[in-house]
């Protein structure tokens, strides 16, 4: 019966990867309830696409529909409108960090990698969540889920070279945003 | 780019992002030489790339890791009707799944004797929840909560039922299933009433005007038409109470 086919596929494509699913929702609505609902959420489409999986990264496939579902979600629940954040208008405000990138010191004495280095976790998960949507899911997905580019690429559906603009821009961010809180 | 951009900006902003793919790994062999060649006599490189390596020991050391909470994994299952059990089996389980077997090859029987599409409705209502309540579990989605059992039936059938909670007035909510009626998946809710259960199936475009009451062997029936649906309860409860649950289910909001 193609019904207990569709459940074993689901018990081994979606199930394994719960855990991320869980935590990619949970940044972007910022709620750990929300996510709940949102996994719950992304794996009835899950199960009701599996069908039609036609194989290949199986943890970039649920993140997929996890990113999507979440964003849904925060449009319905939260009348928020994701309003695309234009990477070229980011890249010139960035242009400060950027200068300030290349005035910075040596290797072995640079303040701000002390200062990153020394910061707590709270000021980590505030400095994350301040980001701007698209660029925190990239960050998120590489820094804190361990993806690799091209599954970034994937489930942000951009192309590879955006997703390693929007990673440098959210990481030169945070970074700016760290040091500057200790200033 | 916008502004007064030079090719020399744009040269740094690409080796900016060169030396993230380098910290991340993701650059080839010769590209990654080429790199380190060049953060050896660039510092402003160099410190670039002693920030980002900073910042990625923050976070392995001391981001708190999201762990997926404990309950997550079997409200899913729920939500998908993946309510097989995880644990090991006990010989209850296993005489409830040789049951379920026996069963299952004689309900194929009972399906290919059952009346052409069309006719029979009740009866086919009366079968549904008979098998519901020889069947290990009366419901295949099990849950006293109508946003659980809801979503369940949206992945299923074309159109989920209006579910609602009367277990103020003494009827909860068992579950939900899918029966078969005129060969159309349809939905059905359970609810109980001491240890009576209950099955509300709704089975679309049959016309039955005002709540019309009836006994099929044994089990007391009635119908009603809301919302282009007919809804069928069908208990062995007696008929007033039945009549007062079908009048609590109408008025209550969804």
């Amino acid at each position: 019966m193609s019904g207990d086919d569709n459940t074993a596929r689901f018990e081994r494509i979606v199930q394994p990867h719960l855990g991320d699913a869980y935590a990619l929702a949970r940044w972007i609505t910022g709620d750990r309830a929300d996510a709940e609902d949102v996994v719950q959420e992304a794996c009835l489409r899950a199960f009701r696409a599996i069908g039609g999986f036609a194989g290949g990264n199986t943890r970039a496939w649920i993140l997929t529909i996890v990113r999507n579902t979440a964003y849904t979600w925060l449009a319905r629940n939260r009348n928020a409108v994701v309003t695309a954040v234009d990477d070229l208008t980011a890249a010139e405000n960035s242009n400060a960090a950027q200068a300030a990138t290349f005035a910075g010191g040596r290797y072995d004495a640079n303040p701000e990698a002390e200062l990153i280095a020394k910061a707590d976790a709270a000021k980590l998960e505030a400095a994350i969540t301040a980001l701007p949507p698209q660029f925190r899911d990239t960050f998120v997905l590489r820094d804190v889920q361990g993806l690799d580019y091209r599954e970034i690429a994937a489930v942000t559906e951009v192309p590879v070279g955006t997703v390693m603009s929007r990673l440098a821009r959210a990481r030169q961010r945070l970074i700016a945003a760290i040091a500057a809180d200790d200033r | 780019m916008t502004g007064p951009t030079t090719d020399t900006h744009d040269h740094d902003d690409r080796t900016v992002l060169l030396v993230h793919a380098y910290v991340d790994g993701e650059l080839d062999p010769a590209n990654a030489i080429a790199l380190e060649q060049r953060m050896a006599s660039e510092p402003a490189l160099a410190a670039e790339r002693a920030r980002v390596e900073a910042l990625r020991r923050a976070l392995r050391e001391r981001l708190p890791r999201e762990t997926e909470p404990p309950g997550l994994r079997a409200k899913v299952q729920r939500a998908v009707g993946l309510t097989r059990p995880r644990t090991q089996p006990t010989w209850m389980t296993m005489a409830a799944s040789l049951a379920l077997a026996i069963f299952a090859s004689s309900t194929g029987t009972w399906y290919a004797m059952q009346p052409p599409a069309g006719g029979g409705v009740p009866d086919a209502v009366i079968a549904g929840h008979l098998r519901a309540l020889m069947a290990p579990q009366p419901a295949d989605v099990a849950s006293s909560d109508r946003h659980t059992v809801k979503p369940w039936f949206s992945g299923r059938i074309p159109l989920a039922p209006r579910v609602v909670d009367l277990v103020q007035d003494g009827f909860p909510l068992v579950g939900g299933r899918v029966d078969v009626v005129n060969r159309t998946p349809v939905p059905s809710l359970v609810y109980s009433r001491r240890q009576h259960l209950i099955s509300l199936t709704a089975v679309p475009n049959v016309s039955a005007d005002s709540p019309t009451s009836q006994t099929v062997q044994g089990y007391n029936m009635i119908a009603w038409t809301a919302e282009g649906m007919t809804y069928w309860a069908v208990s062995d409860l007696n008929l007033e109470e039945l009549q007062l649950f079908a009048r609590l289910f109408r008025a209550a909001p969804s």
